[in-house]
């Protein structure tokens, strides 16, 4: 392969590594989109959220002086996804929950003012620098010509992919197969009237709350082993890109949050590929409003219709 | 029923317990170069026990609670405000004399409060302007402080390089920001609500990166400093002419140079845009196209089949609103004298948000006082600032929760036909 | 018109409302102390109270000035250029005099206007911006160098001592690092050193794989960035893992015990410019030990700038035996000073004559030592 080709792949296998994470918040938006037709815009803290409790865990673990990393990581994962979806819970029980049924900007501002107070609950419980684990995965593989370009795939780039594929692959198997997966798409599908069939719908929409956030959970176990930084504004930003993501892959479709997370990863990358990497942010915003307006629901979303 | 109550209550006790536990019981620490972990302090715990009571007794009492949020508030700022029937006798002296008011005040108080007022002043511009967008037309915004930041720009720009004075830009800025409003607003009037939302905010975001990037013109994140102070024809409030040949203030009228002047002087100029934004949009609000805006964000359907024209409603929405946060802008930047990309973040959109939300959605009144609130809380609140971000989301909620009509709900104006 | 006067009257009840005029009746000599108690960088602002509030209690305790105590009031900026207005319009009110601060450039910056007009003494022991001195203002000063003094000497070690074949220069789109990072550039352009690659990214930003590819494709043996230590420390911990390994160098905003907590063992031996540490100069032995028995850290780089700020004052208000912001300033362009900084000389615009910096190597457990 010549040097181009072999940087292409590099920058193709650094946007599909981060496109996986966004895919991976970005199905929380999308589900809760998709039943009760809000933005859940502190979606994003729940993702910090994930990060600062799988770093207590690790640190504390590794306090205790247990060495074994997969136990620390199983360990960090279950109380990650445990805290997180608890939180992801109770913003809806308080924040979102006594406003359904309300003016459609009620809830969202409700939301804003929940992740801010998520984002400011952290500077203040665990203080606003950088807190900084050191690399617990290292190593990785080097392929492609010494002299002309090395590829570089880590095993925490590997990690990121499988863990996302089971994550997805068991998200779609939820969905499809089980019976509170069958209701949550009857509630997306027609909330009233899957309330009508004897459904306790506040209990499918909590679920899908929790849910999004294990999945954010996860996500942020992953990002924070990869960056090894969290800091409480982490939220904010990597929120508003899977939010973007959700968007373009059609709001509401899972499949379309996966496709649009990966797609927003590549082009950024491959954006700070070729051009200075300060306009990546640019590209992606840019990209978003031309898909929108050539495909006002999005890539996999369905046209909305307009009833009276 | 007090079983289930009491149920309730423990059952988002320990919730509380187990969300407070991690994130407030257990800090990270770095110790060395590895990361450690410590407990919380015995007050710190203390706390957290306090705050599990407080969510254990008012889930125990949760509607009595409910009862006492629903009953305060309101009765409060209606009895504060003089009475319709009073208003309608209203003559135009007394606005006269309150504008006399607002005009004297400055001349009593400290040089703080006048310019902590011209700093309200332009976010009741700001939440004027978002009022049409958001509260009027339905359409929702979240990239609003672009608008701000091409007005804020257009004046640093133009007094930058072609040495214009403030009162010709004032216009230009409005001009601009109306024409990114036009230009944004054609093609993605098209979508629907919430997808508006996102693009607004990714708007938002692309103008101030390109800001932020395009060195050569803006200066990048350095920003552009020394813009000029507005002066009264041609008159500068400055302690010496900055022009070679000018004349300043004091000494054309042979006073005394006064510092509090030139801040004086800025509150001036906001009281009297305010004052004339609020006229404006008042007659328009009258006017067909101001009724067609609220017609559209009630029903966009129903509008569509009575013959409306959606585009031009909404860009007109669109346009107007950005060219009061053009006038808000160009304002700002002859205030601080300098102005960089960082003034206009996501963050700002959201407190300009707020302050219509928190106002009353339509509302100019509640618009006004909310964004006296937002401005002034956290001055007084100085010594709560750590938390003052905190409360600040908190509010947010609790006001959506207990009353998300806002602190003075919109009135619609109306003619009632007098019976004989 | 009934809408349109009920608007007007809450608008004029609601303006007088706010007149809160602030009693300022001051039996001591107040310092203002402006910059950030909240937001991102308050950990910035925590090093110049610390240093402030050691130089007062210490003049204090040695018996004040001219016969006052001082007193240090805190004004918060958030480093929002926005307060920063706001906080100097208030100092004005208060009727205080001398202000350290701002931290942040961009706070700085429209603060002077302010300062000056006023007849304010404001010493910055922070802000490196070289535009917050070339305005001509004549009360501005600083007890930190310059932004062009720290790029020229980062350009000169490159040239004679790192001596790179391929160098890139990054920064951080801010002020603060993209000024260095382009004087870098440029002074090394001037020697006929050509920058392979010179880019921004993203303050906040997390994923830095896609500019490291790039670094890596570009065959770069030695990279320039310009920006805080967050940023940085993430550049070097992704490149690790991506076996990218060239010589890294930085400025003062990197040198931070928190670059080594984030890059590991990748942070060994970075090179940054910093101030002397001021912290390990014996003179400063009884300062440093009584920071620490408050229980605070005296090694942050503007602790001991904002000590010797204070020094500049109150050593020209006991000269001059006066307060007058003109006065004081006449003074200070006029003479030397003997401060926890070292020989503080001034030149006309307000500007250090010496440069504090000098080049350090940084090492993984977060300390620094003279680069050879």
């Amino acid at each position: 392969m010549s040097e181009f080709s072999l940087y292409l792949l590099q920058q193709l296998i650094n946007g599909l590594t981060i496109g996986s994470t966004y895919a991976l918040i970005a199905i929380g938006y999308t589900m809760v989109y998709g039943i009760i037709g809000m933005i859940n815009f502190a979606h994003g803290e729940i993702y910090m959220i994930g990060s600062y409790v799988t770093f207590i865990v690790i640190a504390g673990l590794m306090g205790m002086g247990i060495a074994s990393l997969p136990i620390i990581l199983i360990v960090a994962l279950v109380v990650a996804i445990f805290i997180s979806s608890t939180y992801g819970w109770t913003v809806e029980r308080v924040a979102y929950r006594p406003l359904r049924g309300t003016n459609r900007l009620i809830p969202l501002i409700s939301a804003i003012g929940m992740s801010i107070f998520l984002q400011n609950f952290v500077v203040l419980s665990q203080g606003s620098r950088d807190v900084a684990l050191p690399p617990q995965i290292t190593g990785g593989w080097n392929f492609g010509d010494p002299s002309l370009y090395e590829v570089s795939l880590s095993y925490m780039q590997v990690m990121i992919f499988a863990v996302t594929f089971i994550s997805m692959t068991l998200l779609t198997l939820f969905i499809s197969r089980s019976r509170m997966g069958r209701a949550c798409r009857a509630c997306s599908e027609d909330l009233g009237m899957t309330n009508l069939l004897g459904i306790d719908t506040n209990k499918i929409i909590a679920l899908t709350f929790i849910v999004g956030a294990a999945l954010a959970a996860i996500a942020g176990l992953l990002l924070g082993l990869y960056y090894g930084v969290v800091n409480p504004f982490v939220g904010f930003i990597a929120g508003l890109k899977a939010f973007t993501a959700a968007v373009l892959g059609g709001i509401g479709s899972i499949p379309g949050a996966m496709l649009g997370g990966l797609i927003l990863g590549v082009t950024e990358a491959m954006t700070a590929a070729f051009f200075p990497s300060e306009y990546k942010d640019v590209v992606s915003f840019g990209l978003l409003v031309t898909i929108l307006l050539f495909r006002p629901s999005g890539l996999l979303g369905k046209p909305e219709v307009e009833k009276v | 029923m007090t079983s289930s109550k009491l149920y309730n209550a423990i059952f988002a006790a320990g919730i509380s317990l187990i969300l407070a536990s991690l994130m407030i019981g257990i800090k990270l620490d770095t110790d060395g170069s590895t990361l450690a972990v410590r407990g919380a302090t015995a007050t710190q715990w203390m706390w957290i026990g306090g705050g599990i009571a407080v969510v254990f007794f008012s889930q125990l009492f949760s509607a009595q609670v409910d009862a006492l949020f629903g009953a305060i508030p309101k009765p409060n700022i209606k009895a504060m405000l003089p009475q319709d029937q009073k208003m309608t006798t209203l003559k135009p002296w007394l606005i006269a004399a309150l504008i006399v008011v607002m005009l004297i005040w400055p001349f009593m108080v400290s040089r703080g409060s006048v310019d902590l007022a011209t700093l309200t002043l332009i976010y009741i511009m700001l939440g004027l302007g978002l009022n049409i967008v958001v509260g009027l037309a339905g359409l929702l915004d979240l990239g609003f402080v672009a608008f701000y930041a091409v007005g804020a720009y257009t004046y640093a720009l133009l007094s930058q390089y072609f040495g214009m004075s403030f009162w010709a830009c004032l216009p230009i800025s409005a001009a601009m920001a109306a024409a990114f409003g036009f230009l944004l607003g054609f093609p993605v009037l098209r979508l629907r609500g919430d997808y508006l939302a996102i693009v607004t905010l990714g708007f938002g975001e692309i103008i101030r990166i390109l800001l932020n990037n395009w060195t050569s013109i803006t200066g990048g994140p350095n920003g552009i400093s020394g813009i000029a102070k507005p002066g009264l024809f041609g008159l500068e409030f400055n302690r010496r002419a900055k022009e070679e040949g000018a004349v300043t203030f004091h000494e054309y009228f042979n006073m005394d140079y006064d510092s509090s002047y030139k801040v004086i002087f800025l509150y001036l100029i906001a009281v009297i845009l305010v004052i004339g934004v609020i006229y404006l949009i008042n007659r328009l609000m009258r006017m067909p196209i101001g009724r067609a805006w609220e017609a559209l964000r009630e029903d966009e359907i129903a509008c569509r089949s009575l013959g409306l024209n959606r585009t031009a409603i909404k860009l007109s929405a669109f346009t107007l609103g950005a060219s009061t946060a053009g006038f808000a802008g160009c304002f700002f930047a002859a205030r601080q004298g300098f102005i960089s990309p960082e003034s206009f973040v996501f963050i700002e959109s959201a407190i300009i948000l707020a302050i219509v939300v928190l106002g009353g959605m339509g509302s100019q009144m509640g618009i006004i006082f909310a964004a006296i609130i937002m401005t002034i809380l956290p001055e007084i609140a100085r010594e709560f600032s750590e938390y003052r971000m905190l409360l600040f989301g908190l509010l947010m909620v609790i006001m959506m929760r207990w009353r998300p009509e806002g602190l003075v709900p919109m009135k619609r104006p109306n003619l009632e036909l007098k019976q004989p | 018109m009934n809408q349109f006067r009920k608007t007007l009257l809450g608008l004029s009840t609601a303006v007088c409302m706010l007149g809160l005029t602030a009693a300022a009746q001051a039996e001591t000599l107040k310092i203002g102390l402006a910059g950030p108690a909240t937001g991102p960088v308050a950990q910035y602002g925590d090093m110049q109270k610390i240093g402030v509030m050691a130089a007062i209690y210490d003049i204090n305790k040695a018996g004040g000035i001219n016969g006052m105590m001082l007193e240090g009031v805190i004004y918060d900026d958030a480093c929002d250029p926005k307060q920063a207005v706001a906080v100097a319009n208030k100092i004005v009110n208060d009727g205080v005099t001398q202000v350290v601060g701002h931290l942040c450039s961009s706070s700085t910056e429209p603060a002077t206007d302010i300062y000056d007009e006023e007849g304010i003494l404001m010493i910055t022991a922070a802000s490196t911006s070289p535009s917050i001195t070339e305005k001509g203002y004549t009360t501005i000063f600083r007890t930190i160098g310059l932004d062009s003094l720290q790029g020229s000497m980062a350009a000169e070690y490159i040239l004679t001592n790192a001596k790179p074949k391929r160098i890139a220069v990054i920064h951080d789109k801010q002020q603060y690092g993209e000024g260095l990072a382009t004087s870098v550039r440029d002074l090394l352009a001037a020697q006929g050193v050509k920058a392979a690659m010179f880019e921004g990214v993203t303050p906040g930003d997390k994923d830095f794989s896609a500019l490291i590819a790039k670094l890596k494709k570009e065959n770069v043996d030695f990279v320039y960035y310009g920006g805080y230590h967050p940023e940085l420390g993430l550049i070097l911990r992704q490149s690790a893992e991506k076996g990218f390994d060239a010589q890294f160098m930085g400025p003062e905003g990197v040198v931070n015990s928190d670059l080594a907590k984030i890059a590991g063992a990748a942070a060994e031996g970075v090179l940054a410019t910093a101030p002397k540490s001021f912290d390990q100069n014996p003179v400063n032995e009884a300062r440093v030990a009584a920071i620490k028995a408050k229980g605070e850290d005296p090694t942050g780089p503007f602790v001991f700038t904002a000590y010797a700020a204070v020094e500049v004052m109150t050593d020209a208000m006991t000269a001059t035996q006066s307060t007058d912001a003109e006065t004081l300033s006449d003074y200070i362009r006029e003479h030397d000073f003997d401060t926890a900084i070292g020989k503080v000389k001034y030149d006309e615009k307000g500007d250090l004559t010496e440069s504090t910096f000098l080049v350090y190597r940084l090492h993984q457990d977060g300390s620094k030592t003279p680069a050879e």
